[in-house]
């Protein structure tokens, strides 16, 4: 199975390069991408001292259309899984196996990292858990499918998942719209258990209040996703 | 509507058919967008030079003021136009991250084949 892990990556120079390492040391097996979305900082000069395996997006995109480019970057060269994960060193590729094996077995299309199926390590700020919770709540809602972690960027996928995601990928809010979108399409979309730690350096770009008015637009985005386009059940047979 | 509105309005609507077509030979403006506005300004001519047609058309409506039509027509218009530039800039914004996606996909294969090349 040839595999390869996603990492996006936006003004991460502090933090790139030992999620990279450890990735390596961890998981010798899998080649890696790191998508740099045209970070501001030194994050292309650490990844181009280090020799790594980059993609070097000439405008900002956002998390969407980084990680897109990534999935066509695997469809082109025939991976049979892609694996996301964070740059910023809150997903530990130690549980890289776990997130796959469902994808491997080929139980899952889509398996997301999810940090609330045995509530252990790193669980995020209250606002957070919260916001998290009532798009959980609202995806159950919408398409019917139950899902803890969805804002979760730690997530594998099969190549039928990769060729779909390199056509359609949500720009705004990815995460959660990508599991609405799967599902609507016919992918089988389910979680396995991870830790995750606190980001390692850097600031996170949702603070304070932002959570509510973050969840506020992914809702509005979610419901308008739902409205617009209607269930495909042929994907997967 | 008074003489003075007609020809106020009539000047106008001239004013936009020439500026649209000044436009459209400058290159400023394609075609596929210049038609909803080639449309609107003929629209307003017509209303301006034969004011009947906003007689019987208010009369149609149910409402009170002729020049009320004008304007609520004017609205709508402003509105739809609002709307197909939303459309166009959403397909230039997906047009433009397909781009960037196959810039960079190229710009990694360049960069490894120059990499390639030095080490020759």
């Amino acid at each position: 199975m040839r595999t390869l892990v996603l990492i996006p990556c936006y003004n991460e120079e502090e933090n790139i390069r030992s999620v990279v390492e450890r990735l390596q040391a961890t998981c010798p097996d899998v080649d890696y991408l790191v998508i740099n979305d045209c970070s501001t900082d030194g994050s292309e000069q650490v990844l181009r001292e280090n020799g790594f395996n980059y993609l070097s997006l000439p405008i900002n995109l956002g998390i969407g259309g980084g990680v897109q480019s990534g999935y066509r970057y695997a469809l082109a060269n025939g991976y049979d899984i892609a694996i996301q994960m964070d740059g910023d060193g809150q997903h530990d590729p130690a549980y890289l196996h776990r997130v796959i094996e469902p994808v491997a077995k080929s139980e899952l299309d889509m398996c997301i990292g999810s940090r609330f199926l045995e509530k252990e390590g790193f669980q995020t700020s209250f606002m957070r858990r919260l916001g998290i919770r009532i798009e959980s709540a609202l995806i159950r809602i919408l398409c019917g499918k139950r899902i803890l972690d969805v804002t979760s960027g730690f997530r594998a996928c099969n190549s039928r998942m990769i060729a779909f995601f390199a056509d359609h990928y949500a720009s705004d809010y990815p995460e959660p719209e990508a599991i609405l979108s799967a599902t609507l399409n016919g992918f089988r979309v389910g979680e396995a258990p991870v830790l995750m730690r606190e980001r390692q350096g850097g600031t996170s770009s949702i603070v304070g209040f932002k959570p509510i008015y973050f969840m506020i637009k992914v809702s509005l985005s979610l419901i308008v996703d739902r409205l617009a386009f209607s269930r495909k059940g042929g994907a997967c047979k | 509507m008074s003489v003075t509105l007609q020809l106020e309005l009539l000047l106008g609507s001239v004013c936009l058919l020439a500026m649209i077509f000044y436009m459209l030979k400058k290159n400023l403006l394609s075609v596929k967008y210049s038609l909803l506005w080639l449309f609107f300004a003929a629209a307003l001519i017509l209303f301006a030079a034969v004011p009947y047609v906003v007689y019987v058309l208010r009369d149609i409506l149910n409402i009170e003021i002729p020049v009320n039509l004008v304007f609520a027509l004017l609205f709508c218009f402003v509105l739809l136009v609002l709307l197909s530039v939303s459309v166009a800039i959403s397909q230039l914004a997906e047009k433009a991250k397909r781009l960037a996606q196959s810039n960079a996909l190229l710009e990694k294969r360049v960069r490894e084949l120059e990499n390639k090349l030095n080490q020759h």
